[in-house]
């Protein structure tokens, strides 16, 4: 049989001579042509941030949902294939509340994107008998925001099932300006509004279409009032004080 | 019929429980917990042991007492722990006292229907640094209490917690009211009365004390220092403090 | 003096055993009776008999006696311990030990070993063991030194020595291990302490002090609480409580004393008194 280099990437659970599978870093790529998704952590909490894409004048761009609610104290943003993202998010929410039901506390921000990354690596061949399992890996990233006892954190996944804790993170298209872009802005003592413009400014500058309240979204995690996705009204509110 | 016909119905029984005896109790102070057993262990009208460890310390600052059917006791232990290891590893902190108390519930009722013949008593030091104790039934009901005794004494000693801990059936003096928590040194003296009196009136109490105090982390353990053969069992410095108090109970 | 309403026969009384079969029946089960849990033990020596047993009275798992004593007097020179239903081994030696005072007197002689044992294995066999006395009965007679155990069931033995009770075993493994025939009094005396102990401390039916009874042809010594290994260990604190700390909810005070107006007659006989005749 003929093998060239590129017949490796065919299997997702085979790996090359190089010691690389093709398949996840292939999941990765899928991730840069997703829209660009911002987050940005502050001792006052932690403020994700969407770019929605609005295609056609006919979309209802209130029904683009990328940033989701995991528990009352964990928040999420994807980007990349979102409908990906629904069976992680499944998948942390279960996670979530399992852990509340058998603990009577809140689970760790990084228990919960452990959780979501033990998940990610799940893929292959289902063996006979077994669950039918992911065929593939997911194709999309996460940024995982949320409060625990350590305070506020931000946690940036891939389809490779690693993760990492960042100040500030941007995924997707316009993820390398928009992180260039948060290492010159972000400091230690930033408040919470003034981390809100910071994604805000951040996405503005890597969008093609003008930013306004209808194609962002903001999400925030507090240690008062949990997880909460803006509305447009307190949206356009920062969107017209930056 | 032992001809195995069935022309009389007839049944057979396999009982899988025994109650091994013994007695445990808890007091939550302000800033302290006391947790204490016999460690006599029996069947019947015979000693199995004089020494069988019905308090365990779970985490630096939980300590788990069961009493019941011993086999079950010990395997129950053995889970929580084994659990308590993996939420160490999962989480990166030992599991908080609540925690321990919510974990404990939905293992008891996972076996609603072949219980562990177990009553648990939980007791410890909350996120908050205070006292606590959380008392089971076998199935998993539970709630957090200033006091509970527990066992085959219970009868004797609860009653006696009622009235020493929570002032049931004593009135005030004019002007003044009755305190929510006691020193520690008035506790350990209830806790030490407790078990020589149940040791007088109960035949299956007796032979050795095991007492375990926690210690809130920075507070003094003030009223330890008068008793004898306490043994400090703190693993880390800067956490919440643990003591073993040893006391021999009558043997007959 | 008139005589009782109803006539009341001699012995026990079935009146109530149909109800209390019936309540039985009905999930009301009958009261418990205390049951002295109990190690007794007797043993051959060479002067004679010694007899000896625990102080523990108990109703289930409870202690319903630290103290009691379990050596009943049958006659000056025999002894009889009773394990069981504490009321049964009481109220069976008692009649026993009356019958044999009577027995004694229409005789005219000092009473047997053998005749006590032979009216109580009588009476327990007539009541097919639902007089639950076990016993162990020991004295000195014109015959010599006896000593026999009775079963609930009327049932007896005639042994060097006997132990009786939930202690049995253990007390009998002492035996076992070191009764030898013609021991002397101290001697004998320890072992049966040991045997008792040994019931005291590894059955828990048994426990508390030891009682021994050392009986020769002479002379009969009952040794009440000759070992007392398990005194109550020193309250930690004082349970004194503040006078007025019971509450109640209704306070009434009456006045007991009966006070009279005493109004005299006469000025002269009233102030002074007339002095009492004494002659």
């Amino acid at each position: 049989m003929f093998l060239t280099r590129s017949e490796y990437d065919r299997g997702v659970n085979t790996f090359s001579p190089e010691g690389r599978l093709f398949q996840v870093e292939y999941a990765i790529e899928a991730i840069k042509l997703g829209s660009t998704t911002v987050g940005v952590r502050t001792p006052e909490g932690v403020v994700l941030g969407v770019e929605k894409r609005v295609q056609s004048p006919l979309l209802e761009s209130s029904s683009i949902e990328k940033i989701m609610e995991i528990d009352r104290h964990l928040g999420c943003a994807m980007s990349g294939l979102t409908a990906d993202a629904r069976t992680m998010i499944d998948h942390a929410r279960v996670t979530s509340q399992n852990h509340a039901f058998t603990y009577d506390e809140r689970i760790k921000v990084e228990s919960v994107t452990q959780a979501v990354c033990d998940l990610a690596l799940r893929f292959g061949e289902s063996v006979h008998d077994e669950d039918a399992m992911m065929s593939r890996p997911f194709g999309v990233a996460l940024l995982i925001a949320g409060i625990d006892e350590l305070g506020p954190q931000l946690f940036h996944t891939d389809p490779s099932g690693t993760f990492v804790r960042y100040d500030a993170k941007a995924i997707g298209s316009g993820s390398e300006a928009a992180q260039s872009e948060l290492q010159d802005k972000w400091h230690k003592q930033m408040t919470l509004q003034e981390a809100q413009i910071l994604v805000l400014r951040v996405l503005k500058q890597v969008m093609e279409e003008k930013l306004d309240h209808h194609n962002v979204q903001l999400a925030q995690v507090l240690p008062t009032t949990g997880f909460e996705i803006l509305d447009e009204v307190r949206l356009k509110e920062i969107v017209d004080i930056m | 019929m032992p001809d195995g016909s069935f022309a009389h119905p007839q049944q057979r029984q396999f009982n899988p429980y025994t109650d091994n005896g013994g007695t445990i109790l808890a007091i939550a102070g302000a800033d302290f917990t006391v947790i204490a057993g016999d460690t006599r262990q029996s069947e019947g009208y015979s000693i199995q042991t004089r020494y069988a460890p019905k308090v365990f310390r779970l985490t630096d600052r939980a300590v788990l007492a069961v009493n019941g059917f011993a086999a079950d006791g010990n395997m129950f232990v053995k889970k929580v722990k084994q659990r308590l290891e993996w939420y160490r590893h999962a989480h990166a902190k030992d599991m908080p006292l609540r925690a321990i108390a919510r974990l404990i519930q939905t293992m008891l009722y996972a076996q609603r229907f072949f219980p562990y013949y177990v009553y648990n008593i939980l007791g410890g030091i909350e996120e908050d640094g205070t006292g606590a104790v959380y008392s089971f039934d076998p199935v998993g009901s539970y709630e957090r209490e200033a006091c509970r005794a527990a066992g085959a004494a219970q009868s004797l000693v609860q009653p006696f917690l009622d009235n020493q801990i929570y002032f049931k059936n004593q009135k005030a003096a004019a002007g003044q009211t009755h305190p929510t928590h006691l020193p520690l040194s008035d506790v350990l003296s209830i806790v030490i009365d407790s078990f020589t009196s149940a040791t007088e009136r109960h035949i299956e109490v007796g032979d050795g004390l095991e007492i375990f105090v926690v210690v809130t982390k920075g507070h003094s353990p003030q009223g330890l220092e008068s008793i004898r053969n306490v043994q400090e069992v703190t693993t880390r410095a800067d956490t919440d403090r643990m003591f073993v108090i040893r006391r021999e109970l009558k043997k007959d | 003096m008139a005589a009782a309403s109803v006539y009341s026969g001699a012995g026990f009384d079935f009146t109530n055993e149909v109800r209390n079969t019936f309540l039985t029946d009905r999930g009301i089960p009958l009261p418990k009776a205390t049951s002295t849990g109990t190690t007794i033990v007797g043993c051959l020596f060479k002067d004679g008999i010694i007899l000896g047993a625990d102080t523990r009275a108990t109703e289930g798992p409870i202690v319903a006696d630290k103290n009691c004593e379990k050596i009943h007097y049958i006659t000056d020179n025999i002894r009889c311990c009773g394990a069981g239903t504490a009321a049964d081994t009481e109220f069976t030696t008692a009649l026993i030990s009356s019958n044999m005072e009577l027995h004694a007197l229409s005789t005219g002689r000092k009473p047997r070993v053998v005749t006590a044992m032979t009216m109580l294995k009588q009476m327990l066999f007539r009541y097919q063991g639902h007089i639950g006395a076990a016993l162990v009965l020991g004295g000195v007679d014109t015959t010599g030194p006896q000593l026999f155990t009775i079963h609930p069931h009327g049932s007896t033995d005639k042994l060097p020595y006997v132990t009786m009770g939930s202690g049995s075993l253990a007390a009998m493994a002492i035996f076992e291990a070191k009764w030898r025939p013609n021991m002397e009094r101290a001697e004998a005396l320890d072992l049966v302490c040991a045997a008792i102990s040994a019931g005291i401390f590894n059955d828990l039916g048994s426990g508390s002090n030891v009682d021994a009874c050392v009986i020769t042809a002479s002379h009969t010594e009952m040794l009440r609480n000759f070992v007392k290994p398990n005194e109550r260990a020193v309250k930690e604190r004082s349970y004194q409580f503040r006078r007025g700390t019971t509450e109640y909810k209704k306070e009434e005070i009456r006045s007991l004393v009966v006070e009279e107006d005493v109004t005299y007659i006469s000025a002269a006989r009233g102030a002074e008194g007339e002095a009492m005749d004494t002659s």
